[in-house]
């Protein structure tokens, strides 16, 4: 799929933008801080509803428009998308409202989405734009905390898989509910009975997100493996993605517990299509972890505290791995990525690239843009178009990004 | 410091519809200019109306709607179907549910739904009194009306718990495509829960 058109109006430092966008790679080329990361996160955001950079959405409006004395200021993202099958367009409205009584430091925000102009819930945008994204940051994914890991594993499979995401929607609720209700029977008030309750839908719906993250990272690790083997290391080294579910209590040596997660993470590998299976064993779980999950009042076994982690020959690439081995594992990673979304969706994905060519040796920097030719759409970012060879630029569309404008280079 | 130019009455009555939900400052002292100007029966008909609705109200002591007369009309209305029970979470639902013009038989409100986050549980709902009205009652069938959220779900899987094991048909509300939709545009969770509740084709 590709984007024919991207609109937007006080959107980070574009107070408004209309960009007709063409197929094939585009590079978004110009100096420090024009805006050439704000225009991938404006798409990234209308793929995924979130943003990749700021802490608050809130953020994401323009601030001139945002500091005005207007009593309503509305960032709007807008996209016309060309899908295999069909012609969609998709928005965002991220609006800020002045109410005069002050409450709440005077400022309301809220979120609208729109599908073909009509409202939508935020959760029915996913998968209408579908994107890869590459970014440097995109390294903590081997070295950072495992919320990083999840957030990947959800964002990816939601753009994908509506029903994951539904579940996953419901289990944090869920979540927050018996969490909440571990509380209140510790402070001795609430009924014990109530528990089971949402203790049987915690079961079921934690099971499915269980089984579809295994899936996922079953197809994920495969491609992964086949790339970095053949196409980045010439079959030197190997590299392995290793699901570690949470489906046992945390506790004694972090060694033998990353073990006993991994054979659990392979289990529910070779469990996928037996829901009933996969449901014991995230119950029995649940009843190992009741008593101490009653003194700290919180549920410390479910795929809330899901992880997954990368093997480079047999060993932890975390903490084992060069730099340049991370980088390769990352490359190798992304490429499956739109592997898989290509294969799931028939589709291609959107790629967003942001600076990391210009961090990639030649090598991988040749393998990352033959990929790039398969797909209907990349767009690019760099300070130097230098960089790239006079034959991909001879592809490209180039674009100068200036303060919050595009202007497409004349050829 | 700046004197308060409004009339103490005035602000009174501005701070008491602030306190209402959904109304801010700035509607309240909208309202209360409004009734200030309009004609003075306007203003009694309100008070009255206000006085009437604490004074005159009260839940019924079977099925725990509001009420002017305890028992209520349908509590009292012999017409009725005495072996149906629709359990419900509010007296608007059971306002929606005979504007269907569906249903004859007797209700029972609960005044909520579980939900511990809120800090509900059942001991704050009518469960109890329903426990106690179903094991003394003659129903046939108990139709677990609460909501189609996380909460409403969880409180109807509560109290199938709870009833189960009396002898009595429990059921819910088909939960279904909306009439004049198109099943083209309807999301996938509500179509599957169509097809999960789908019934015998009956002429
Ligand atoms: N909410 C906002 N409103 C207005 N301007 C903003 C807002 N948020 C960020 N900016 C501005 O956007 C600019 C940064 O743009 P961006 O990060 O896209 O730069 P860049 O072209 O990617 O630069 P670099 O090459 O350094 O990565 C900064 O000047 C910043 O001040
Ligand atoms: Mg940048
Ligand atoms: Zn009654």
């Amino acid at each position: 799929m590709h984007i024919r058109h991207l609109s937007l109006t006080n959107f980070r430092n574009y107070g408004r933008l209309e960009l007709d966008l063409p197929l094939g790679p585009i590079l978004l080329h110009g100096d420090n801080a024009q805006g050439k990361t704000n225009l991938l996160e404006a798409i990234y955001y209308l793929a995924t509803t979130r943003s990749p950079h700021a802490d608050q959405d809130a953020q994401l409006i323009n601030w001139i428009a945002a500091q005005s004395e207007e009593p309503i200021v509305v960032c709007r993202l807008v996209a016309d998308v060309a899908a295999a099958a069909e012609k969609r367009q998709i928005e965002m409205r991220l609006i800020q409202e002045v109410n005069l009584s002050g409450r709440n430091g005077g400022r309301t925000f809220r979120r609208e989405a729109l599908v073909n102009r009509r409202k939508v819930r935020l959760m029915d945008l996913l998968g209408k734009l579908q994107v890869v994204q590459f970014l440097p940051e995109d390294m903590q994914l081997v070295t950072g905390p495992p919320g990083n890991r999840r957030r990947y594993m959800d964002i990816t499979l939601c753009q994908i898989d509506p029903i994951y995401c539904r579940q996953l929607s419901q289990y944090n609720k869920i979540l927050e509910q018996r969490n909440a209700l571990l509380r209140r029977l510790a402070e001795g008030r609430g009924k014990r009975d109530v528990l089971p309750i949402f203790t049987e839908k915690l079961i079921k719906l934690g099971s499915e997100i269980f089984r579809r993250r295994a899936m996922f990272l079953a197809n994920l690790a495969r491609e992964t493996h086949r790339i970095h083997y053949e196409e980045l290391t010439e079959g030197k080294e190997t590299v392995r993605l290793g699901y570690l579910p949470r489906l046992q209590e945390n506790g004694g040596r972090r060694a033998d517990e990353l073990i006993a997660l991994e054979q659990l993470g392979e289990w529910l590998q070779s469990h996928v299509d037996d829901a009933d299976a996969v449901q014991a064993r995230f119950e029995q779980a649940l009843a190992a972890a009741l008593p101490t999950d009653m003194v700290r009042c919180t549920t410390s076994v479910g795929p809330h505290r899901d992880d997954w982690r990368f093997w480079i020959n047999g060993r932890n690439l975390a903490s084992y791995g060069s730099r340049g081995q991370q980088r390769s594992a990352i490359l190798a990673l992304k490429l499956a990525e739109i592997h898989w979304m290509t294969k799931i969706s028939n589709e291609t994905p959107v790629l967003l690239l942001d600076e990391v060519v210009a961090e990639l040796d030649e090598h991988r920097r040749a393998l990352l843009l033959t990929y790039i030719k398969e797909l209907h759409q990349a767009l690019l970012t760099a300070t130097d178009p230098g960089m790239f060879t006079k034959d991909f630029l001879r592809q490209a569309t180039t674009m100068a990004v200036e303060n919050g404008r595009v202007i497409p280079d004349k050829i | 410091m700046a004197t308060n130019v409004l009339p103490r009455p005035v602000q009174r009555l501005i701070d008491e519809f602030a306190r209402l939900p959904g109304i801010g400052p700035k509607s309240a002292a909208r309202l209360t200019f409004y009734l200030l100007r309009a004609a003075d029966d306007q203003a009694f008909d309100l008070s009255d109306a206000l006085r009437e609705l604490k004074e005159r109200t009260r839940f019924c002591s079977v099925c725990f709607n509001i009420t002017e007369e305890d028992p209520c009309l349908v509590c009292e209305d012999l017409g009725r179907d005495r072996t149906l029970l629709c359990v419900v979470e509010e007296p608007l639902d059971v306002v929606a549910i005979e504007r269907s013009r569906a249903y004859h038989g007797l209700y029972h409100v609960l005044h909520g739904a579980i939900s511990p986050v809120e800090g509900v549980g059942p001991e704050d709902l009518r469960i109890a009194e329903l426990v106690e009205r179903v094991q003394k009652g003659n129903f046939k069938e108990i139709i677990l009306a609460t909501n189609p959220t996380l909460e409403g779900e969880s409180t109807a899987l509560y109290l199938q718990r709870r009833l189960a094991g009396l002898n009595i048909r429990l059921t819910r509300l088909a939960r279904g495509l909306p009439v004049g939709g198109d099943l083209e545009y309807t999301d996938e969770i509500t179509l599957g829960r169509a097809l999960e509740g789908r019934q015998e084709f009956k002429e």
